[in-house]
């Protein structure tokens, strides 16, 4: 009977892995910016965003409330909860800023119901952004955190163990071994792989061992195998924009690939299938070759 | 011999007309419980419509098609729109999803009023180029049906404002976003006005769409 529990399972879990498209970024020629109007809510302690309930932006967004980060952050002095300004919002390709803060006015009543809420409770990271420590459950049955690897830049991507389709998950771990012979060829040495596993329930340290094995040999000095809990991925997930959905027995799940600095700050981010091993192996050593703690 | 034959025939007849009334009894038993049957079976079957849980209209949005061309609100004025949420690397409901847009597609393509919208919760991932090989997938006339993609807070805001609630559920049995109903297509009136929803997994469902587009032209 087991057999054909696995057998079903894998039928399963087939359908749930699936070729990812090749992403390509569409280049956007200039910036887009829009006169918008609003009452700040909160504002960062570090000055570097601020939550805003704004106005409708004509042919862009409607009224809400939402944290808009500065790259100026001498903008905000001065300005605090209540104060009612006007500014430019900037959408550039890749990411968008507020500017010309202007404070206007003062309400009392710093928040309102009006308007949908997008409260980002777990901002997203981006390149620069400091990644909070976690805890994960090693393929040796040993807690490991992120910071155990500080003082080497750290490569990790997300995966299950029962995902089995070319395109998918063990792709990613087949361009992790490429990345790891191509990074063993050279002089620099503080540099860490890491693959970690969103199914902790299934993956466990004996599952994600036999796993590895498969994928890397026995050598586990360089690259680890760990399995992130539930409660981890509820906050981790939204960090990296990781995407993961429960649809029966099988995941969907979008593929985030980051590289961290040796002081644990993000340094590059893939997004997809479409990178190769020696984009990540590069990444990798510019990242390691930055200071070190 | 003679005698007894018409008595014979006569007796014959009888068991003949018992027969035939017997018959027609039956058919009309038959008849009248299938009619029953089929009544009760069409009702049930009848794909039930959701209504939005509060009033939700269509919000101001600047978003990017699957070609790369800026889409607003202000295209789709005085339109009925037929609007699904999606991510690409979804293996299951999806797809299922995706393939009953394109059946409601296929019953209006003919109809100048009818818009289909994809929206993506995974705008990362989900560029243009990658909408378009999804559309493609499916057999998407992106000249009625568009996929739109665009900044998360646009996205989000559109999606949370104007179709879908957010709950605080476990984050990782939805579609990201933490929206409810992501797998529902919603129908917008003319008026931007979101009418009702159906379950985009349920096969019946692009004939339900199109009983409710033909309802919504009615109106005066």
């Amino acid at each position: 009977m087991k057999p054909f529990l696995f057998l079903a399972a894998a039928l399963v879990v087939l359908a749930g892995c699936k070729r990812q498209p090749s992403v390509t970024p569409v280049a956007t020629a200039t910036n887009q910016t829009y006169a918008v109007r609003g009452v700040v809510q909160a504002i960062a302690s570090d000055l570097t965003k601020a939550t805003i309930h704004h106005q409708a932006i004509s042919g862009y967004m409607m009224e809400m409330t939402m944290d808009f980060p500065l790259q100026n952050t001498n903008e905000l002095r001065g300005i605090s909860p209540g104060d009612e300004i006007t500014f430019t919002l900037v959408v550039g390709e890749n990411d968008d800023w507020i500017r010309n803060i202007r404070r206007v006015g003062h309400v009392a009543e710093a928040m309102t119901n009006s308007g949908s809420m997008f409260h980002s409770m777990i901002p997203e990271l981006k390149p620069g952004d400091r990644l909070p420590d976690y805890e994960l459950l090693g393929e040796d049955g040993k807690r490991i955190h992120f910071s155990d690897f500080h003082g080497r830049a750290l490569a990790f991507t997300f995966f299950f163990t029962r995902c089995p389709l070319p395109d998918y998950c063990p792709r990613m771990n087949k361009n992790f071994a490429e990345t790891q012979k191509l990074l063993a060829t050279n002089a620099t040495t503080n540099w860490q792989l890491l693959c970690i596993s969103f199914d902790p329930d299934f993956d466990q340290p004996e599952m994600l061992r036999s796993y590895a094995t498969f994928y890397r040999g026995n050598t586990a000095d360089r690259w680890r195998f760990a399995a992130a809990a539930t409660n981890v991925l509820a906050e981790l997930a939204p960090r990296l924009d990781l995407m993961i959905m429960h649809e029966g027995a099988s995941i969907s799940h979008n593929l985030r690939t980051v590289v961290l600095d040796p002081n644990g700050i993000i340094f590059r981010q893939f997004d997809g299938n479409d990178w190769k091993p020696q984009q990540l192996a590069d990444a990798v050593l510019q990242a390691a070759h930055l200071s070190v703690p | 011999m003679p005698a007894r034959g018409p008595v014979k025939k006569s007796r014959q007849g009888d068991d003949e007309k018992l027969f035939l009334v017997i018959v027609l009894a039956l058919a009309l038993v038959a008849g009248i419980g299938s009619w029953f049957a089929a009544a009760a079976l069409s009702r049930h079957d009848q794909t039930p419509g959701i209504l939005p849980d509060k009033e939700r209209t269509l919000g101001e949005f600047g978003l990017t098609d699957e070609a790369g061309r800026t889409v607003t609100r202000a295209e789709f004025g005085g339109k009925i729109l037929v609007v699904s949420f999606l991510f690409t690397s979804c293996s299951l409901t999806c797809p299922e999803v995706t393939k009953h847009m394109a059946e409601i597609q296929g019953l209006t393509a003919s109809n100048a009023d009818v818009r289909l919208i994809s929206l993506t919760v995974d705008p990362r991932t989900d560029t243009p180029s990658v909408l378009a090989k999804w559309g493609a997938r499916f057999g998407a006339d992106t000249n009625q049906w568009h996929f739109l993609t665009g900044p998360k807070p646009v996205l989000y805001g559109l999606i949370g404002a104007s179709f879908l609630a957010q709950d605080n559920g476990d984050p990782f049995n939805s579609m990201p976003g933490n929206f409810t109903g992501t797998e529902r297509i919603a129908v917008v009136d003319q008026r931007g006005r979101t009418r009702v929803y159906f379950d985009g997994l349920r096969s019946d469902t692009p004939a339900a769409v199109v009983a409710e587009i033909k309802r919504l032209r009615r109106e005066p």
